[in-house]
């Protein structure tokens, strides 16, 4: 698995098709079902897959978040070992009003971690620059 | 060499920067600010940085927009603040180039390149909040973000600063 991080608008789907050769077969966060994850040779906006995730199961609290972040990262490793996901990097700026937002916010953040640390390669994207830091 | 200095709001990438351009070498040092001082708490942010500045022996070069006609010589080390200012002034300002933001900048930024001797751009990172805004905000981050992927292409250097510390992009 590799995962594709950094801010909104930099670039970091353009990066992930060149570095990767993955010109199609990409699932789009933003309407994809949790099967087409199971096949999909990459997917980006993948943070707003976890807003829907979120709002659809709102978690309890946190070590409940934590929980399930970590049994949908591991599910997500064990069925598309090979797939590439790009996300937007959240958690650079104030601590959202809305409650769902801040679940959200944090639930991206612990679903990265939790693919971070199993990934076989992690890539910031800045300004369009992709730096390994994994 | 043309440089892009990137960063968070507080970040220390200002101070980075000026330390570039006081470690560039000779030349005659050029700030084009990019900010209008709005109200009182404006003018006194530019009258401290202005302050700061005349020290490390800059010139002060006011371009808020038409980046590309700017009044700069030729062989400067030419230090341009804030990119995210620049955007927002060539986008909402009457004499800005409006929907052409991102060609107006780039093509003042190339000429920049071709003039000076030493080019260094300080931009902004404002793409890490995660929150959606209002469609007019989300135009201008994502003309933010298409010019800084196209500033650090043709940059010899990228950098951003982390609190102080600066990072290698590029």
């Amino acid at each position: 698995m590799k995962l594709i991080i950094g801010g909104a608008c930099q670039g970091k789907l353009a990066y992930a098709k060149e570095t990767y050769h993955i010109t199609d077969g990409w699932a789009d966060g933003r309407s994809c079902s949790r099967e087409e994850l199971k096949d999909c040779r990459g997917v980006h906006h993948f943070h707003e897959y976890i807003r829907r995730m979120a709002a659809g199961e709102p978690a309890e609290n946190l070590p409940d978040l934590e929980r399930r972040a970590s049994k949908f990262a591991c599910a997500l490793l064990r069925e598309n070992p090979e797939l590439v996901i790009v996300s937007n990097e959240l958690g650079y700026g104030i601590v959202p009003v809305e409650k769902a937002d801040r679940l959200w916010r944090e639930l991206t953040g612990r679903v990265c971690t939790s693919l971070a640390a199993h990934a076989d390669e992690v890539v910031r994207v800045v300004c369009g620059i992709g730096i390994r830091i994994k | 060499m043309f440089h892009v200095i990137t960063g968070g709001s507080g970040s220390g990438k200002s101070e980075y920067a000026e330390n570039l351009v006081l470690s560039a070498g000779e030349g005659e040092r050029i700030y084009i600010a990019t900010m209008i001082p709005y109200g009182e708490e404006g003018r006194q942010r530019v009258e401290r940085h202005r302050k700061l500045r005349a020290q490390k022996r800059f010139r002060t070069v006011e371009c808020y927009t038409g980046l590309e006609n700017a009044d700069i010589p030729p062989g400067g080390i030419v230090l341009l603040e804030c990119m995210s200012n620049l955007t927002a002034n060539e986008m909402y300002e009457p004499d800005g180039a409006h929907e052409r933001t991102a060609e107006a900048i780039l093509r003042g930024v190339d000429r920049l390149r071709a003039r000076a001797k030493h080019l260094f751009v300080v931009t902004n990172e404002v793409f890490s909040d995660g929150l959606a805004y209002d469609e007019e905000t989300m135009r201008y981050i994502a003309c933010l973000g298409a010019v800084n992927c196209a500033l650090a292409q043709r940059a010899d250097a990228v950098t951003e600063v982390v609190y102080g510390i600066p990072v290698k992009v590029k």
